[in-house]
């Protein structure tokens, strides 16, 4: 019993059941927030697997920014709307029988592959190689990205501009 | 640990996303839905990539958060335009598509 | 020239040529007698070029044909278009030319009271019949002939309802179509086997096989009672007879050139020309001549008992028909072939007399006629002249060709029919001077009509009256003194017993609507049961009309519940489940997007089940 697998098991474990929850609360905020959870594990599983720069970026963006800016949408609809946001799911049963088959069949898919068991060794410094990359071979789609950010940010202010 | 226990943890992930997506009625936690079906892609790929030891995977990782994230803003800023069209965060009452 | 077939066609592509223009050109159609002197004028070329093809022929004593190739098929052409003229064909081409440009010029002056549009509709179809008829009579292969015989049977529809408005012409008109079609099926059938067991449909190949004796014998009786059913559906024979006297509905010149002279005569002539091949069936031709014997007296009965004049002479055409068709059977067709040219002209001339007398009197019904002889002179003389010839008094037009017919049954081997024929001979005279004793000879009966004041006809109608009169007159001395030689042997005791009977005829005639020395009444109560039938035309119409509603029209309610509920049936469920699947599959469509999510989830499912699916 390693290290690895405790830690793995810990974080798969967080990650599913906050992921659970997140589905199944009727609380939207609380929805939320289990999300900030499971996104928070996500970056464990990131960590485990050697991409620390990832793990930040997760951090940084995802259970961060993500999660403030849902809070803040829940926040000014539920102003708007007047009253608390609860939700009943419906339709539970087909939604568990579909995203069953889904799981079953994508666990067959990986039963039938040739994959490693082993981690291979790594020499180099994964940041240093992803910077690099970044920078050099994959400039273009970078700089797109930053476009594409820039057109988003225009979007969304557009969107929610208050009504003359 | 074998790459598909990470494959298996995103099989998992991606399909109790997937369940959320269907199954929720407010609009919000539609999106949170998504989001978890992202994130497991994200694991995904991620994992391919150390035990391929390929950095192409985590670069591509790295631009999908970016992306989520933006997609997350708007998806946010349509459904409060939504709000203050039709007054709702039902999702069941943004049927405009219907044909 | 040398060559009949020339003039044959320029005979029958004049009335043709007549008939598209009258078609075409609306406003000449309409105009009415512009179209009729049109008509009118071709015909008299078709009757000059009918008489030249027949002196070629009759000089040549040859035949000749012009034909064109039609249907080509992979082994060669499939039939022949064109025309065969002979010396059969030329005659009865002449007679067919003679009598429709005679009844053409008479109908300028019968119909002259038609609004201009009908009158022109009437000549459209004059010269439609002209050319149809002319084409059988000139076909020199079965297809040609079945073509120009169903044209006919049209042609016949158009003309006997051409006072369609009246119910009882349009009645009769669909009656005449329908119970000849049912012989025209009879015929194609036989003209379909006889291809299949032959190879051609031309008379010249199917004749030089007959005689090289190449001809299959199988089922060679089918056939030609199969082409004797289309036969006896046009020649009104027993029992499709019904249709002649009905058919009267039309115009009296109609009748006179399609119910008396050309289109019943059809089937006649089509027995004369392919007898060649019904001699190698006995058996039919026995059929055939007891079949004509029975419907010459059984028509005979019936003419004695009708008050319509024209039903009268459609009865008795019906029963020369008969006479005919007997000769025929008997095995002498050119007896009945003689006979077919003799009644054209003098039962031609009967009907337009009978027309003129209608046109005066303003009634068909003999018992409201009388005294007619003082007041349309002209008219009595041509109508008895005709009668005489159509009694068979020597030296008048019928008396050869009847004597010659009756020698034919005789030496065929067929007393029976002899006998009836004989019979029918008395009948003849007798219910023929019945008719003119009553209409014109005694006193005036009844209404005149109160603007009619009887009187002879005009120029246009007088003129073909005195031209038949003359021709049947002059055949009648002719043949006293020289007549085609007979193919039997004539018995010496023949001529003066078919003499006898005639004015036996006659004289009872004579004695009970004349002299009054008999009562009618009596006459009648000493026949009461076969009166009785007579007036019900022995329920022979009854019966078709039973078969006809009963089996048709129950057969056409069942195809149609089977059409309603079955075909129609399957189709409106199929249309119902559609918009049942499509009104539950409209849900699909919910506006949505986490149901369409569902549906992208489903179908990656699927997808991946299909790519992966022996795994």
């Amino acid at each position: 019993m390693t290290l690895d697998v405790v830690a793995f098991w810990g974080l798969a474990v967080v990650v599913i059941g906050s992921a659970l929850a997140v589905v199944l609360t009727k609380n939207l905020f609380h929805s939320v927030l289990w999300l900030a959870l499971s996104l928070t594990g996500t970056a464990g599983i990131f960590l485990s697997l050697d991409a620390e720069f990832l793990a930040a970026v997760q951090l940084l963006l995802y259970a961060g920014g993500v999660i403030t800016i849902v809070v803040f949408a829940i926040v000014v609809t539920e102003r708007l709307v007047g009253d608390r946001l609860t939700q009943v799911s419906r339709r539970l049963l087909t939604g568990v029988i579909l995203a069953g088959a889904l799981l079953v069949a994508l666990l067959r898919f990986l039963r039938g592959a040739e994959l490693p068991v082993e981690q291979p060794v790594i020499a180099v410094d994964v940041t240093r190689v992803l910077g690099q990359v970044l920078m050099t071979e994959f400039v273009l789609p970078f700089e797109l990205l930053a476009v594409l950010l820039l057109v988003g940010l225009l979007g969304a202010l557009y969107f929610a501009r208050p009504e003359d | 640990m074998p790459l598909s226990a990470y494959l298996t943890l995103a099989a998992v992930l991606f399909a109790v996303g997937f369940f959320g997506v269907v199954t929720r009625r407010n609009t919000v936690g539609i999106l949170l839905g998504i989001e978890l079906m992202l994130n497991a892609v994200n694991i995904n790929l991620v994992a391919f990539a150390r035990y391929n030891a390929d950095i192409v995977g985590m670069l591509f990782t790295s631009f999908t958060i970016p992306i989520t994230v933006a997609e997350v803003a708007l998806g946010l800023a349509i459904v409060i335009l939504m709000f203050r069209m039709k007054r709702t965060a039902v999702a069941d009452h943004l049927d405009i598509l219907k044909g | 020239m040398t060559d009949p077939a020339l003039p044959a066609l320029i005979a029958l592509l004049l009335p043709a040529g007549a008939f598209v223009i009258l078609a075409v050109v609306a406003p000449l159609r309409r105009s009415g007698r512009p179209a009729a002197y049109l008509s009118v004028l071709f015909a008299a070329g078709a009757l000059a070029a009918a008489l030249a093809s027949l002196r070629v022929a009759s000089a040549s004593g040859g035949f000749s044909s012009w034909l064109w190739a039609w249907i080509p098929t992979e082994a060669g052409p499939l039939t022949s278009v064109g025309v065969l003229a002979d010396g059969d064909s030329a005659l009865m081409l002449v007679l067919v030319a003679l009598v429709s440009f005679l009844v053409q010029v008479y109908s300028l002056g019968y119909l002259s009271d038609e609004p201009a549009p009908s009158l022109g509709r009437y000549y459209t179809y004059q010269s439609l019949f002209a050319f149809s008829m002319m084409g059988l009579v000139l076909a020199p292969n079965f297809v040609q002939l079945f073509i120009n015989w169903e044209l006919v049977g049209l042609c016949s529809y158009l003309l006997i309802g051409y006072w369609y408005p009246r119910p009882e012409a349009a009645r009769a008109a669909v009656k005449a179509f329908w119970i000849t079609k049912a012989g025209d099926v009879g015929f194609l059938i036989g003209i379909v086997l006889l291809w299949r067991q032959a190879g051609t449909f031309d008379f010249l190949e199917l004749l030089s096989l007959t005689e090289s004796g190449l001809m299959p014998l199988a089922g060679l009786g089918v056939i030609t009672f199969c082409i004797y059913l289309g036969a006896s559906g046009k020649s009104a024979q027993f029992p499709f007879h019904i249709w002649l006297p009905d058919a009267m509905e039309g115009p009296t010149p109609v009748s006179a050139l399609i119910h008396a002279a050309t289109m019943v005569t059809a089937g006649v002539y089509l027995l004369t020309r392919t007898v060649w091949l019904f001699r190698l069936t006995p058996d039919v031709m026995q059929i055939i001549a007891w079949n004509g014997a029975f419907t010459a007296l059984l028509a005979a009965v019936l003419a004695c008992v009708q008050t319509d004049i024209k039903r009268v002479l459609a009865y008795s055409t019906v029963s020369q028909l008969g006479y005919m068709m007997a000769a025929i059977g008997a095995g002498f067709a050119s007896a009945g072939f003689l006979h077919l040219l003799t009644h054209g002209i003098f039962k031609a001339l009967l009907f337009l007399g009978a027309g003129a007398v209608i046109h005066a009197v303003g009634t068909n019904d003999i018992f409201q006629m009388g005294g007619l002889g003082r007041k349309m002179p002209q008219t009595t003389i041509v109508f008895v002249v005709g009668t005489l010839s159509l009694a068979g008094i020597p030296f008048f037009g019928g008396f050869f060709s009847k004597e010659e017919i009756l020698g034919a049954t005789l030496a065929g081997g067929f007393p029976g029919p002899f006998a009836m024929l004989l019979v029918g001979a008395f009948l003849t005279a007798f219910y023929m001077f019945r008719v003119v004793f009553i209409t014109f000879a005694g006193a005036p009966a009844g209404a005149h009509g109160h603007e009619h004041h009887p009187h002879d006809a005009p120029f246009s109608m007088a003129l073909p009256l005195w031209i038949l009169a003359v021709l049947s007159l002059g055949a009648g001395i002719l043949f006293a003194f020289w007549h085609p030689k007979a193919e039997f042997e004539t018995l010496g005791w023949l001529t003066p017993t078919a003499v006898l009977v005639a004015l036996a005829g006659i004289a009872l005639a004579y004695l009970v609507y004349q002299r009054r020395v008999i009562s009618a009444e009596s006459l009648a109560r000493a026949f009461t049961p076969i009166r009785v039938a007579a007036l019900r035309r022995f329920w022979l119409d009854d019966l078709f009309a039973f078969v006809y509603r009963g089996l048709m029209l129950t057969l056409s309610r069942l195809v149609g519940w089977i059409d309603r509920y079955l075909v129609d049936g399957v189709l409106n469920v199929l249309s119902a489940w559609t918009l049942m699947a499509g009104d539950r599959l409209r849900h699909l469509q919910s506006g949505r997007a986490q149901d369409y999510v569902y549906g992208i989830a489903l179908g990656v499912l699927l997808l991946m089940l299909w790519t992966r699916w022996p795994r």
